[in-house]
């Protein structure tokens, strides 16, 4: 099969809107008068979606250029550092966590391990005032208990 | 004309002192700040400067100076962001993306900013000159604009979609419907259960908006600069010589920024419609006025300036049904009114007569951060464009963090932050399958609103459909949005067929 | 499910309350600035250091998500024993908990401590509207419940929703799923829907409605409160009208479950002094808020009550199933 990608995704959208047509008939509607009701505009969304899919797979563009497994790998990389960011932000505070992601990321994007730790530290102190103290929010810079 | 002269010299005899104008220069600034930064948007801003606000004692004309300076700052600042990094400082600037981040890489980004500031500048005084001199008789308008209008309003936004970026409507349907589909998440306004929520009590409230922006756009460009070690994007690009104006390019804008002003204006007024809405019709306008010859998408001038005048008009479009009757067409002007009547000013039919002294101050103060703001912008293009010059490895990681600390201080959330990374993840393969992402946000922000809209119809009308069309105002809409939605399919069709031929 | 779920949201909000000091009194203001309940807080807050019933000045914290309950389930895994905790609350609050809207807390997790004020809820049709008197949109939606649709503010369940329905109910009409009735952005676009004709009748707050009431565009059919409220006094109340139904957006605090009798006391009377305070009763008068006062194991009864009828009502026309 020629130019898989349209095709596969456009599959993933069929089966992604099925389950979303499939749990909006099981919507609680109340009692008022509403003819329209709580489903019918998520199927007829789900239902536009497949046909839109069904159009991309019949008919695909021209195949992008996907990355080398190197740069997925660094991409899969990035997306668990990220989430982990996520979860670390409120108990370990703004600070360190800011500062491991920044330099993480930049290492990625360019591997030179001075500029990274060095923009990691810059930018999270830097931001650190500037959304604390010329902004205002309420952000805290260290565990709880630290200080 | 004698009575608006001596209104406005009411309101800048009352708002025009070196401390206003001080206060006017403070909140431009922080409003072009918390405009460019993406994850910020100006309600955001706004609501940020209240507490501020009151902690330092300002009187009502005060706060009120400094909070317009903010809004329409935050307003001005959402474009640079779009510009330079591809990546909307908030929701109306996302148009923005389309023709200034092309123009941007091309090595001009010191004159896409200046023909966006200038279009800001003219989309908001215009509008600014249009609430002075039209508000009490535009008020009216709202009364005209039931559920069936509205829907017919949202339908036509989402069928003239199809011609937004790619050239494939498939897909740009595809996208407006996740973005739809996304919308649907959450309480149901007219049920009040719970829909498409797992359970979650983190999605009872629904995805927000700059979530998604914040994701689809700033994280997936992290993932390309990764994949490309720094490589793509316009960020490192040498600047072509020193920043000018580009008159001659700006006058040739001159009928795109008069034709967008008034439609951005009266989505403005609108009070459902706002200024996402504004910009969306007025590129979607310009782009097929100038038809295939216009080179849309490409960096071109006029696509620059169509969606900046655009929200900017509508922005100050949105204070008219917010004064005259106390409506909040946008998500800004619905704190603005909080303010307000925390100042113990309510907005409403009587405001203009009763409180001339604020109404007027008002938008003499609209008109002075109008004016700031331009002399600050145009200056200010040099240090803006040196931004570009920061290596990707630095600026990068920094567009993410403060993204993230965007949301995640205004929300505490850590469940946003991981929304934020699905939608980045998502942004990334969207982008590479050529879908575009525009649709996916405009589908996120007014999904919810039609699909109210159509139930109110039926729920007024009993299930008759034939209500849709009982008046002319619907009528007209829904017919333009069905037109808008076929007519491409033909003329794409007769346009590419003799040029396959040729290739 | 729901108790890691609760657990991830409160220990979320604790980046927003550990900023204050453990002795200076909080009071949590469940929403974003700008709102009714910011405005409670501020208000109440800043009277009471005021007119010095605490010592230090009241600490005000947004804690927005979940339309409060957010904060309510803070309150209830976290801080359920804090003495010098207070958390703005309204109509909405207690709607919300007996439509079971905070992910399966209930009002009795919290103690109501008072009531300070009340918006009363007010029905509104147009200027050139046929219906003269709430009773002859009651009998007109008897006779045919489709020739009268309500806009309020409130989504389809909210406050603003169950008003009419209190009325109908009390009129001895039963059928109130038939009621039509569709939620806008707030009590200006309500009205702007029923002055372009869109809707036949509004339901919403005084407050919302004042601005218009000078223009002539609004008829007021009645006021839900049992006297007439002062400065309109032209505005009859349903009670007057024969339909006993008693409808105000109350503003006021609830405080944590597991403090001392002695300090629910101390709070009671806290909030009835801030109540009777010549400082409170000016930012009454310009809000548009109704004098109100009901504190202590009375206010608790009252909610009570209220939820327990909402309840039934929300059961009713199912939203809650």
């Amino acid at each position: 099969m020629t130019r898989p990608s349209d095709r596969i995704f456009g599959l993933v959208v069929i089966l992604a809107a099925l389950a979303y047509i499939a749990s909006a008939l099981q919507v609680q509607a109340s009692f008022l008068s509403d003819p329209v009701g709580p489903k019918a505009f998520p199927i007829a969304v789900g239902i536009v979606a497949i046909l839109c899919a069904v159009t991309m797979i019949a008919r695909p563009d021209a195949e992008p250029e996907w990355p080398a497994l190197r740069s997925t790998l660094a991409i899969g990389i990035a997306i668990v550092v990220l989430v982990i960011y996520a979860y670390a932000l409120k108990p370990l505070g703004f600070l360190i966590p800011t500062a491991v992601v920044a330099a993480i990321l930049s290492y990625q994007i360019s591997p030179s391990p001075k500029v990274s730790v060095l923009s990691g530290i810059g930018l999270s102190i830097g931001l650190f005032v500037l959304f604390r103290f010329v902004l205002g929010l309420s952000l805290f810079g260290f565990p709880r208990g630290w200080f | 004309m004698a009575d608006l002269l001596a209104n406005l010299s009411l309101g800048f005899g009352i708002a025009l002192s070196p401390y206003t104008l001080l206060l006017a220069i403070i909140g431009c600034f922080i409003g072009t700040i918390v405009g460019a930064l993406p994850g910020l948007g100006p309600a955001n801003g706004v609501a940020i400067m209240i507490p501020i606000t009151f902690s330092m004692g300002l009187d009502a004309t005060g706060a009120l100076i400094l909070l317009t300076a903010i809004y329409y700052g935050a307003m001005y600042g959402g474009r640079i962001s779009s510009i330079l990094l591809n990546i909307p400082g908030d929701e109306p600037a996302m148009m923005t993306t389309l023709d200034g981040y092309p123009m941007a890489k091309a090595g001009r980004a010191g004159d896409a900013l200046v023909i966006s500031g200038f279009a800001s500048f003219v989309g908001a005084f215009l509008a600014t000159l249009g609430l002075a001199i039209l508000a009490p008789a535009l008020s009216r308008i709202a009364y005209e604009f039931g559920p069936a209008e509205y829907f017919a309003l949202y339908l036509l936004a989402f069928c003239t979609l199809g011609g937004i970026a790619s050239n494939n409507q498939a897909k740009a349907a595809l996208a407006s419907c996740l973005g739809i589909g996304i919308a649907m998440i959450g309480l149901d306004p007219n049920s009040g259960l719970p829909r498409m929520t797992g359970g979650n009590l983190h999605l009872y409230d629904g995805i927000d908006f700059l979530v998604a922006i914040v994701g689809l756009f700033a994280v997936s460009e992290v993932f390309f600069f990764i994949e490309s070690k720094g490589k793509s994007g316009a960020a490192g690009i040498k600047l072509r010589g020193r920043v000018t104006v580009p008159w001659a390019e700006i006058w040739t804008t001159r009928w795109t920024m008069i034709r967008c002003s008034v439609v951005g204006f009266i989505a403005g007024v609108l009070p459902g419609a706002g200024a996402s809405l504004g910009s969306f019709m007025t590129y979607m306008m310009e782009k097929s006025i100038a038809g295939e010859k216009g080179k849309f998408g490409t960096g071109v001038a006029k696509g620059i300036a169509a969606p900046e005048v655009g929200n900017n008009a509508a922005a100050g479009g949105a204070l008219v049904p917010m004064l005259t009757l106390g409506v909040p067409g946008s998500g800004t002007t619905a704190v603005l009114l909080a303010v307000l009547v925390t100042l113990n000013i309510t907005p409403g039919p009587t405001l203009f007569v009763e409180r001339p002294d604020v109404v007027w101050s008002l938008i003499a103060s609209l008109l002075i951060a109008n004016f700031v703001l331009l002399a600050m912008n145009v200056p200010m293009v040099k240090v803006f464009v040196k931004v570009l010059e920061v290596p990707p490895a630095i600026l990068m990681p920094g567009v993410t963090m403060v993204s993230f600390v965007g949301i995640y201080s205004l929300t505490g959330s850590y469940f946003d932050l991981l929304l934020v990374v699905l939608f980045g993840v998502l942004g990334y393969v969207l982008r590479k399958l050529d879908i575009p992402t525009v649709p996916v946000i405009l589908g996120i922000l007014l999904g919810s609103k039609m699909e109210k809209q159509l139930r109110d119809a039926m729920v007024l009308s009993d299930g008759d459909w034939t209500y849709l069309f009982s008046s002319t105002i619907s009528s007209v809409l829904i017919v333009a949005a069905i037109v808008g939605f076929i007519l491409p399919i033909f003329l794409r069709g007769r346009i590419r067929k003799p040029q396959r031929v040729s290739d | 499910m729901s108790k890691t779920l609760l657990r991830a949201l409160s220990s979320a909000a604790v980046l927003a309350v550990t900023a204050t000091s453990a002795f200076a009194v909080e009071c949590i203001a469940p929403a974003n600035p700008g709102g009714g309940w910011d405005f409670t807080c501020r208000q109440v807050g800043k009277i009471m250091y005021d007119i010095g019933q605490v010592a230090d000045p009241v600490q005000v914290t947004n804690l927005a998500g979940a339309g409060g309950g957010l904060a309510f389930s803070t309150v209830v895994n976290e801080r359920n024993s804090d003495p010098d905790l207070m958390v703005a609350a309204s109509s909405a609050t207690t709607t919300r908990l007996a439509q079971n809207a905070f992910g399966g807390a209930t009002a009795d997790q919290v103690r109501f401590v008072g009531a300070i004020g009340a918006d009363p809820g007010v029905i509104v049709v147009a200027a050139d509207s046929p219906y003269q008197s709430l009773g002859e949109l009651v009998d007109a939606i008897k006779a045919d419940p489709g020739s009268v649709a309500f806009a309020g503010g409130s989504a389809v369940g909210g406050f603003d929703h169950l008003k009419p329905l209190q009325v109908l109910k009390a009129a001895g009409f039963d059928d109130i799923t038939k009621v039509r009735y569709i939620g806008v952005d707030g009590g200006a676009d309500a009205i702007t829907q029923t002055v372009g004709g869109f809707t036949q009748a509004m339901t919403g707050d005084m407050s919302e409605i004042v601005g218009f009431i000078p223009t002539g565009d609004i008829r007021v059919l009645a006021v839900m409160t049992d006297e007439r409220v002062p400065g309109f006094e032209d505005i009859p109340t349903a009670k007057e009208q024969g339909f006993d139904v008693r409808a105000v957006n109350w503003r006021g605090m609830y405080v944590p479950k597991d403090i001392s009798d002695a300090r629910f006391q101390e709070w009671a009377g806290m909030l009835q002094a801030v109540a009777d305070s010549a400082e409170w009763q000016q930012a009454m008068a310009d809000n548009g808020l109704a004098p109100f006062t009901l504190v202590g194991d009375e206010f608790q009864a009252w909610v009570d009550g209220v939820v327990a009828e909402t309840e039934a009502l929300s059961r009713e026309i199912g939203v809650i199933q």
